[in-house]
């Protein structure tokens, strides 16, 4: 039986009809029809999600359930009445053996898998009041403000859709970024670092056992970026802050540099039960060792340099420089030839 | 113009948490009706200030609730509580799932009956198989005989089903947040002790706040048991005002139960602290309150 209050409520609501004149409001408590205010559990009108059950087929169950005299394994032979083993063709070469998943499909383990983030969302979020623009934007930042929704095995990729929707300048750490929009936040005044970040380093960045940027190949510039992280305070400790002005002044001797850098890991160590790895494999390391990526590692680049391992760069001919050690060897054994006797 | 609709939609949050006045809604529901006597003595006020740059990041947001006296429900002062505590929306799918763990985990199962091959007897054949004129008959514990077993009956079994302890906290605080919305969460500073164990003066005291059996009863939820023995006792002769049980003694499916819930400051920390999981990476829970350590 309905709940007889629905019946009521309806029947208010033709006797009653809705008269919006100035009084209303202020007559509305005695207005109101003296219904029986009873307490109403919520708990009668509590259910999972449409969808989230499923009903169990039940088989063999006469013929209403529409599973009933075979219960779906159709009519006689070995399927009907007991088990065949999975992928068994009759004897005849498996399914899965002549004729493999192939192309996408296929599972591929080289496959680079990243979450995709555009400076539009960005900003829209930022408008929202989601992200703050102040401090240094990492996955951890998007994935706690619902910018992103997980994080793909191998990291972000920020990418430049609806550029022009970009207006804050910001300082963002990605794996990695896309030459457009590495452009348009550089022209905004902001910055973009791309770092390398392992699928387990981001699976423990993302629930707050690793430090998201700062790691023992972190240049200073990005160690300085990322110090206000360090400490929710306002005011920072005093080691921290000593570190921050050592890290940022131009000047400054390069052993207060490092002591500095180590004083920063020290307490990132102390903070975290793991440390942030750093690009090991050949591709990783060219790729952020590559200044157009604004990669993390891009100050190891010597002058002259390029970020390839692999290949040197062309040799700068020296005018009348040093001559080859080969040459002067060929020489010896020239002159030598020439004053034997046989 | 994205500011001004920034700030709107702030105040508008803000506006959601105040309790409704009477004359407000004209078309009521029964879930979300606040009854007006709930919205007169128990406060469930919030009020967000608006932010002076609206370009300032959000942060974590937090709800003000009201502490009140016992039993005198005057209001002492604000605390404030974070939002993801006292201010989740209402899934109610959260919440039956819940409901549902917690009464297939209380649910005995201890029904229990002898099969034939338990029952105590001989396994002698009762009777010759031919010549008789009679039914063929093995032994007399066959469950078609009196006196034999039950086919197939019941035996003792555990009717526990499984729910992630994150799901479970979150709907801890969803029912809590449920209860907050609707001005149905009454905070008690200190502990709840009545002077003297005396029905009387609790049956008043129950209709002067209107807490009683026709405003829907109330759960009144203690730290400890130590110095409500009496409030305990008497509530326990008046079942149809309300039940009065310790934090952690109380489930969802209570806090959802009756009409409101009343809940001493401490006993709301400790079940708040205990049921964050979902929110924090620490498996410990710290920083409970002590029933014995209480000042009464």
């Amino acid at each position: 039986m309905p709940p007889r209050l629905q019946v009521l409520r309806t029947a208010t609501s033709f006797l009653c009809p809705p008269k919006s004149t100035a009084i209303t409001p202020l007559l509305a408590p005695f207005l109101l029809p003296a219904q029986q205010l009873r307490a109403a559990s919520i708990l009668s009108s509590l259910s999972d999600t449409k969808g989230a059950y499923h009903k169990k087929i039940r088989r063999g169950r006469g013929p209403a359930s529409g599973k009933g005299k075979t219960a779906g394994r159709g009519q006689k032979g070995q399927h009907a009445h007991g088990k065949v083993p999975a992928g068994f063709n009759g004897g005849q070469t498996k399914e899965e053996i002549t004729n493999p998943p192939r192309g996408r499909n296929k599972f591929n383990p080289f496959k680079v898998e990243m979450s995709p983030i555009n400076l539009d969302k960005i900003q829209s979020w930022i408008d929202q009041g989601r992200l703050d623009p102040s401090k240094p934007i990492t996955m951890k930042e998007l994935n706690d403000s619902r910018c992103l929704h997980g994080v793909k095995k191998d990291g972000v990729k920020l990418l430049a859709r609806n550029a022009e929707a970009l207006t804050t300048p910001i300082n963002i750490i990605v794996s990695r970024a896309s030459a457009e929009a590495i452009s348009k936040i550089e022209s905004l005044g902001g910055t973009v670092t791309t770092r390398f970040y392992s699928p387990e380093s981001i699976r423990r960045i993302l629930c707050g056992k690793t430090h998201p940027t700062i790691s023992l190949q972190s240049p200073p510039s990005l160690i300085a970026l990322s110090l206000p992280t360090l400490s929710a305070k306002k005011t920072p400790p005093p080691e921290l802050s000593s570190a921050l002005t050592a890290l940022t002044s131009a000047e400054a001797a390069q052993e207060a540099k490092d002591t500095a850098v180590a004083s920063v890991m020290s307490q990132v160590l102390q903070r975290y039960q793991f440390r942030l790895p750093d690009a090991t494999s050949r591709k990783d390391i060219e790729y952020y060792r590559d200044p157009a990526h604004r990669g993390y590692l891009s100050h190891l680049v010597k002058e002259g340099e390029s970020p390839s391992l692999f290949f040197k760069m062309p040799r700068t001919v020296v005018p009348g420089g040093v001559k080859r050690k080969g040459d002067v060897k060929k020489k010896a054994t020239k002159a030598s030839a020439e004053n034997k006797l046989w | 113009m994205r500011s001004a609709i920034q700030q709107f939609n702030r105040l508008s949050i803000s506006q959601d948490a105040a309790p409704r006045s009477i004359s407000s809604p004209f078309i009521r529901t029964l879930t979300t009706t606040t009854s007006p006597r709930a919205s007169l003595t128990t406060t469930a006020d919030t009020v967000i200030p608006p932010p002076s740059d609206p370009l300032q990041p959000i942060g974590p947001q937090s709800v003000l609730a009201t502490i009140h006296a016992f039993p005198s429900l005057e209001p002492l002062r604000f605390e404030q509580y974070p939002a993801s505590h006292l201010y989740l929306p209402t899934r109610r799918d959260i919440l039956h799932r819940a409901v549902i763990y917690e009464g297939d985990k209380t649910r005995l199962g201890t029904a229990s009956t002898k099969w034939r091959d338990e029952v105590h007897g001989s396994t002698k054949k009762i009777r010759p198989q031919k010549g008789t004129g009679h039914a063929r008959l093995g032994d007399k514990k066959s469950p078609m005989l009196r006196g034999g077993g039950v086919a197939f009956g019941p035996k003792p079994r555990d009717f526990s089903t499984k729910l992630p302890r994150k799901v479970y906290d979150l709907a801890w605080r969803t029912a809590l947040s449920y209860r907050f919305r609707k001005g149905e969460l009454t905070i008690i500073d200190g502990a709840m002790t009545i002077p003297y164990p005396s029905v009387s003066y609790v049956e008043d005291m129950f209709n002067a706040h209107g807490w009683g059996n026709k405003d829907g009863r109330s759960l009144l939820v203690t730290l400890g048991k130590k110095g409500r023995r009496d409030f305990r006792e008497v509530m326990e002769k008046l079942g149809n005002f309300g039940r009065m049980e310790t934090w952690d003694e109380v489930d969802v499916k209570d806090l959802l139960e009756m009409g409101r819930v009343v809940i001493e400051r401490d006993a709301l920390k400790n079940i708040l602290l205990s049921h964050q999981s979902d929110l924090t990476n620490s498996i410990w829970v710290k920083g409970l309150v002590s029933a014995n350590k209480q000042e009464l």
